[in-house]
């Protein structure tokens, strides 16, 4: 048998000094492996944010490209941090974001806490509910402004019936101070099965013993729940709050279908409005450091969001 | 409290993720506040600092 | 009190959360089960005060999504043949070709599942490197992989732009694919990354002492064991690049352009055509929501980057 003679030096080398032998070392795989991967995010990720950097420093016009591009400083960023609209802008995020994580997390838990008591099909319900999170945000977003429609839309038709207002007597889209909860409406509804799904996690991670305990300690059932469920859910609720606080930092996709920024710039959140600043107006220059600070916060509060995410790995 | 501080001195990692973390928040929230138009012009500066103080401090030992 | 009743709750309180939670169920789902409906309604039922929930189906909606239509001229009224003929004909229109709704789905399929394959061969290399091997700057790396996830689509769509002008990228399958992939590789690394620490190293050892290269012991230990993982990371990543709205929208506009910029676009002849807009949007979310069904083992997984397992 051929072969034979070299297996048996094979087998009888220790395994780390064998594997050399075999082929590449672990070092040239380990790079080999990972190399396509971070050279493609570097491409698209790290090169093109290099070149935002530096263009944040410039007028530069991406509709002109042939034009003189002038270095300007840091005189985009002071403008953009001194302009009271953009501030504006950054108000209707916090609204929008506050008011979104407020229901999510309260809807959220509590239907988590509902579903922990695992009543039967709650499998089922849970799998119904979670449905509208992983659907394309742009186009329910934009069929919800069908249900939006004074008379015709659904949703005026039930809000009508239920409180006896006239249906055609709001817009939720089209009123200035209906609008942003318009959007925040949307939002919950799409997106408060996250939070569930993460709570219910956390529910699910306290082991029964604890309770037990606490029971013998004839701890009341309300001082249980302040006492045990809560802080044990803490670190997963956190983390959906920051998650979820991420991405609606940034939201574009439903807002800008449902309302488009208006009516006015009552719900132009920040995305929106650069998205304005950059590819309507074209003043890629300023778009560029307006971009930069988003990166920026992001980017710190995505650092915080692993922190967390470490944390609640660890449990 | 003491061995936060103490954490500090030592440049250990926890005690300055936090006050990092901190920065971070701190500039978030001067961001998007609707009370005071300067604390929106320095919040970049914050959450630039507490940023790249993150990054920095993440390395320190634990 | 019984042993039992110390930390479940009692029968009742079930039977209350279950109501509970089936009713907000039902609320959640009417919505979509709306567009469902409308999809198969006449233009005049979805348009009708109050909301019509029983109705007569039609097939206009569908029959509006796929055809481009223009007003009949007395003069040269074609006896309609096939079925849909015969529903535009009755409508007063007469049909001039197919609309681009199949292109722009057939868009999203080929960007999808390109993308979706690159993403999820790239990230099995690099998540059983750093599983598996000692990495320099493993931490940062992971890091700066899950962080360029987190970035605001337009922000990053600026250079991008820039950059795929400059290359003749713009508005190409290929530029879409290499963006999605970039996108997606950081959510495949990270959860196969999770999928693969769960398999035993033991068995590669075994196999190692059995002959086997390190690429072998790869091939025919690991990616067996972590199929299941791949497969789901598959999904989560054709989702995402399904449901992309942001690049797709300022980075497309014709040849490459995927369904969800181009739903919204739908008009009919004096006002949205309802039905076909909810006809699209149906054959769209379909896929997802069987899938979700499909998935519903790994979602908290998938939405979580791998941080949260059961």
């Amino acid at each position: 048998m051929p072969g034979t003679a070299m297996d048996r030096a094979a087998s009888a080398t220790p395994p780390g000094i064998a594997r050399r032998v075999r082929g590449l070392s672990d070092r040239a795989i380990a790079w080999l492996f990972v190399a396509p991967t971070i050279f493609l995010l570097l491409a698209i990720n790290i090169f093109p944010l290099i070149w935002t950097i530096r263009l944040s420093f410039t007028n530069y016009r991406a509709n002109r490209p042939n034009a003189d591009v002038e270095w300007v400083g840091l005189r985009n960023y002071e403008r953009i941090l001194s302009d009271p609209e953009i501030w504006q802008t950054m108000q209707a995020t916090a609204h929008f974001l506050f008011w979104t994580l407020f229901f999510q997390v309260l809807i959220g838990f509590a239907l988590a806490w509902l579903i922990n008591a695992k009543f039967r099909g709650s499998n089922f319900w849970t799998t119904v509910i979670v449905l509208p999170m992983m659907l394309s945000p742009a186009v329910v977003g934009n069929f919800w402004t069908f249900l939006y429609q004074p008379q015709i839309g659904l949703f005026n038709y039930v809000v009508a019936f239920v409180s006896g207002a006239d249906p055609t007597g709001f817009s939720m889209i089209g009123d200035v101070p209906l609008a942003p909860w318009a959007i925040v409406i949307v939002d919950t509804w799409m997106w408060t099965p996250f939070v569930m799904l993460i709570c219910l996690a956390g529910l699910r991670s306290i082991p029964d013993s604890i309770y037990e305990a606490a029971e013998c300690d004839r701890a009341s059932k309300w001082r249980q729940f302040w006492t045990i469920t809560v802080p044990m859910v803490l670190p997963f609720l956190m983390l959906a709050v920051l998650f979820r606080g991420i991405e609606n930092f940034k939201m574009f996709d439903l807002v800008v279908q449902l309302t488009g920024g208006g009516p006015g710039s009552t719900t132009e959140l920040t995305s929106i409005n650069l998205k304005r600043e950059a590819f309507e107006k074209w003043r890629t220059g300023y778009a560029s450091a307006y971009a930069v600070i988003l990166f920026v916060t992001v980017f710190g509060l995505a650092s915080i969001y692993v922190k967390a995410l470490n944390k609640v790995k660890e449990r | 409290m003491r061995r936060f501080f103490h954490g500090l001195i030592r440049l250990r990692r926890g005690p300055w993720e936090m006050v990092a973390s901190v920065l971070i928040a701190v500039g978030v929230i001067m961001l998007m506040q609707p009370f005071a138009l300067w604390a929106y012009s320095w919040s970049f500066i914050v959450t630039l600092t507490g940023t790249v103080m993150f990054l920095i401090t993440s390395h320190f030992p634990e | 009190m019984s042993a039992a009743s110390v930390t479940g709750p009692s029968a009742r309180l079930k039977w209350i959360a279950g109501v509970l939670v089936a009713v907000y169920a039902l609320i959640t789902l009417m919505p979509l089960l709306w567009i469902m409906a409308t999809g198969f309604k006449t233009s005049s039922d979805a348009i009708a005060y109050p909301p019509k929930v029983l109705f007569e189906p039609s097939l206009e909606g569908y029959v509006n999504l796929f055809t481009t239509q223009t007003r009949q001229v007395s003069g040269e009224v074609s006896a309609p043949g096939t079925w849909y003929e015969r529903i535009v004909h009755d409508k007063g229109m007469m049909i001039t070709g197919p609309s681009r709704y199949g292109e722009r789905f057939l868009n999203s399929v080929i960007i999808g599942f390109g993308s979706t394959f690159l993403s999820v061969v790239l990230g099995t290399l690099a998540a059983y490197a750093f599983s598996r091997y000692r990495v320099p700057l493993k931490d940062d790396l992971m890091f700066f992989i899950l962080s360029t996830r987190m970035m605001p689509p337009i922000a990053v769509a600026i250079p991008i732009f820039l950059m795929f002008r400059s290359l003749g990228l713009s508005d190409t399958h290929a530029g879409m694919i290499l963006l999605y992939t970039a996108v997606n590789l950081s959510l495949a690394v990270w959860l196969l990354k999770g999928f693969i620490d769960e398999i035993p190293r033991e068995y590669e050892e075994a196999a190692l002492i059995d002959g086997y290269t390190r690429f072998q012991a790869f091939r025919k230990v690991v990616l067996p064991q972590a199929a299941t993982g791949i497969a789901s990371t598959a999904i989560f990543c054709l989702i995402f690049a399904w449901n992309e709205y942001a690049f797709a929208v300022l980075l497309t506009s014709g040849t490459a352009q995927t369904a969800p910029p181009f739903i919204p676009t739908i008009i009919g002849v004096g006002g949205r055509d309802w039905p076909a807009v909810a006809a699209g949007a149906t054959i769209f979310l379909l896929p997802v929501m069987v899938f979700t069904i499909l998935l519903r083992k790994h979602l908290l997984r998938g939405i979580t980057f791998g941080a949260v397992r059961k």
